[in-house]
């Protein structure tokens, strides 16, 4: 590392929400009781659809929306009802949200011209800012000259010029093209790295939120599905909800009936074995399915994706979709019944009322064991 | 298709010159006559030929009549309506679409009413308010019987008294009541990113130093326009100063530019002067169009930059 480098570097701070909830009008509860802890320097992504509350959680800890109830703990000071300036936070919104009027300089150097930081300082800051994100040949233009990509650096030099210990992110890339989302994505990994302030990255993308985290925080309709390491929010999702949103093409979901041996689908075919009777979702991902190799399963194609690195092919069985993902090189006569088995060790089993994950349903075979985070 | 065009072509221009003459007919015949003489005047009537006494009758209107007191009142007035128009426009529509007020909707939808309740049909209530502007609490306080129990508890009702008649406060008040402005400044602020004031917010900056160091500076070309045209639409007032000052020495130029035509019948006024305290009078308001149609157009093309 250079000194350049060394030069903005944050005191991370540990945030907790302590039974924190938000509600806007008397009838609608948007946040349910919270209680989650996020370590020094973590990189934490909040995940879920659009709607969930992941703004509104995220502007909670900025300041900027007030708590119903609970604490909020940022660095072991309680913070609830102080003003976002008193918060060390900073943040990146998705629509840049730049002061029009002032240039790439003016607009990164402003909360410390707010704060009454000397001219001086200011244009070292901006400078060593300016570099780091490689804006220094742009600091007198206006946010009107720049292209998306620029902007979004300006709006991330504006939230790291003053060495936060929190950052928060709403949404950064979404108004990005592919591949400057890609660019940004891995620019923002390394930032992390160089800054390590304590970072909340709020995204409905998956493939951000997989990339990205530390930790994944799945939200839905405000309440935690989920939080843990994308390798174990992958692996082992803790809910169908979180099955479903994590995996490209997403995680099969099939109803199926246990009479105390084995698990049925609807038309009467056979599965899994399981032991226990009652109505379950049985999970499995679209590139853990074996095609042809002497399954029982019995099903037909009905449409065929060809992605290049990968295939994926649509069918049904009982009258539910299944997604089947095929490596490149695997030929199918998709003329063909398809005999497929799943393979017990890559399934996934939920309670067919709560949806909540049944740990260990098929014996420790079920895939290796993940590390647990640190 | 050539021919069609100019066919076109001939009847827009006709079109044309029929609107510049409509426009500039008038104009001529004011500038003509007020170049003239009373005698001229007198003798061929309507004045079609330019003459050679503008300067001696412009100097008649300043020595001979009040206009020149009233155009400082006119000053006055439109200067004042335009500046309290833009603050309070400003300061309104800024809290209306910043802030997450009770009943702000309702608030906005009433201040729009006074763009369809001008103040010519408001005219007498307006009067009467401000002959007295504490008729409307005396009203309240009688209408609900707080005035009864005043009376019984200290021997006398309260009834205040203050007019404003024959003011410039008088004058320029009724015409700062007024919605444009907290609707133009309101569209303006909503190309604005929406995102804006959170970002000051986060960055250190209270509402107070969001509204001069942000809102301000990227309003200034709809501040600009606002404010020549709520000091044009001042400047030009009829109704409301003829009949809000009563002295010649409060009145406002345009109102006094009406007086100069003697009130008694077979006298025939002296046009040439009337005419040239016309041009006298409209010399401001052209000056400060000249000066600021820049940003007239700017400020009204609601763009976000
Ligand atoms: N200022 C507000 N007033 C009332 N409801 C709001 C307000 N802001 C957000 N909401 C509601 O809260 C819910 C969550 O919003 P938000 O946090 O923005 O979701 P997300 O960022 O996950 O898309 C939504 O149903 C939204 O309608
Ligand atoms: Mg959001």
């Amino acid at each position: 590392m250079t000194a350049i480098d060394l030069s903005i570097r944050a005191a991370a701070a540990e945030i907790a929400l302590i039974g924190v909830t938000k509600s806007y009008d008397a009838k609608n509860t948007i946040i349910p009781p919270i209680d989650v802890t996020l370590r020094p320097g973590e990189f934490t992504v909040v995940l879920g659809p659009s709607g969930c509350g992941k703004s509104t959680l995220l502007q909670m800890i900025a300041g900027l929306e007030r708590v119903s109830s609970g604490k909020i703990v940022i660095g072991g000071r309680e913070v609830q009802d102080l003003e976002p300036k008193h918060r060390g936070c900073a943040m990146v919104f998705q629509n840049y949200a730049l002061y029009p009027h002032m240039t790439v300089a003016e607009n990164m150097a402003y909360s410390l011209k707010v704060a009454g930081v000397s001219k001086a300082e200011r244009a070292e800051r901006v400078g060593t800012v300016a570099k780091m994100l490689g804006l220094a040949d742009y600091l007198t233009r206006k946010p009107s000259q720049l292209s998306g990509g620029q902007r979004q650096r300006v709006a991330i030099g504006r939230a790291i010029i003053r060495e936060p210990g929190v950052l928060l992110f709403d949404e950064p890339l979404s108004n990005l093209d592919a591949q400057l989302r890609h660019d940004m994505r891995v620019e923002l990994a390394e930032l992390h790295r160089r800054i390590g302030a304590t970072s909340v990255f709020v995204t409905h993308d998956q493939v951000e939120a997989m990339t990205l985290a530390d930790r994944i925080l799945i939200l839905n309709k405000g309440h935690i599905e989920q939080f843990d390491t994308p390798k174990a929010i992958y692996h082992h999702p803790a809910s169908v909800f979180v099955a479903k949103f994590i995996g490209s093409p997403p995680m099969n979901i099939l109803e199926v009936e246990g009479d105390g041996s084995v698990l049925r689908l609807a038309d009467g075919q056979v599965v899994a074995n399981y032991s226990a009777k009652g109505k379950f979702q049985l999970g499995i991902r679209p590139e853990d399915i074996a095609v042809n190799e002497g399954g029982s399963i019995k099903t037909e194609i009905r449409y065929r994706e060809d992605l290049g690195s990968h295939e994926i092919l649509e069918t049904k069985i009982a009258d539910q979709n299944l997604r089947i993902a095929m490596p490149f090189g695997v030929e199918i006569d998709t003329t063909q019944t398809l005999s497929l088995s799943f393979p017990q060790a890559r399934l996934h089993l939920f309670d067919g009322e709560t949806g909540r994950a049944i740990a260990n349903a098929f014996g420790d075979a079920h895939s290796a064991p993940v590390k647990e985070y640190q | 298709m050539v021919e069609n065009a100019r066919s076109i072509n001939i009847v827009a221009s006709i079109l044309l010159a029929i609107g510049i003459l409509y426009i500039v007919g008038p104009l001529y015949l004011t500038l003509s006559t007020a170049s003239q003489s009373y005698e001229y005047m007198l003798r061929n009537g309507l004045a079609w030929v330019p003459g050679t006494e503008l300067f001696a009758n412009m100097g008649k209107v300043i020595h001979d009549t009040r206009i020149p007191v009233q155009m400082l009142n006119s000053m006055i007035v439109a200067f004042s309506n335009a500046l309290a128009t833009c603050a309070l426009s400003f300061l309104s529509a800024y809290a209306i679409v910043y802030f997450r007020i009770r009943w702000a909707g309702v608030a906005f939808a009433l201040i729009l009413a006074t763009i369809m309740l001008p103040l010519d049909i408001r005219v007498i209530t307006t009067y009467q308010v401000a002959s007295n502007i504490f008729s409307p609490l005396n009203a309240v306080l009688d209408f609900t019987g707080l005035n009864s129990l005043i009376e019984m508890a200290f021997g006398s009702p309260v009834q205040l008294e203050l007019s404003v008649l024959d003011t410039h406060f008088g004058l320029v008040a009724p015409l700062v009541a007024h919605g444009t402005g907290t609707f133009l400044f309101r569209q303006f602020f909503m190309t604005l990113p929406k995102d804006l004031f959170k970002a000051a917010r986060m960055d250190g900056a209270g509402p107070i130093r969001f509204l001069i160091d942000i809102l301000l500076p990227l309003a200034r070309a709809s501040f600009a326009s606002l404010f020549v045209l709520t000091f044009l639409s001042g400047w030009t007032q009829y109704l409301w100063p003829l009949v809000g000052a009563s002295t010649p020495d409060m009145q406002t130029a345009v109102v006094g530019l009406a007086r100069l035509v003697p009130d008694a019948d077979g006298q025939v006024p002296d046009f040439p002067m009337i005419m040239a305290g016309a041009v006298l009078v409209s010399l401001v308001p052209l000056t400060m169009i000249a000066v600021l149609q820049r940003f007239l157009v700017q400020g009204l093309v609601l763009s976000e930059k």
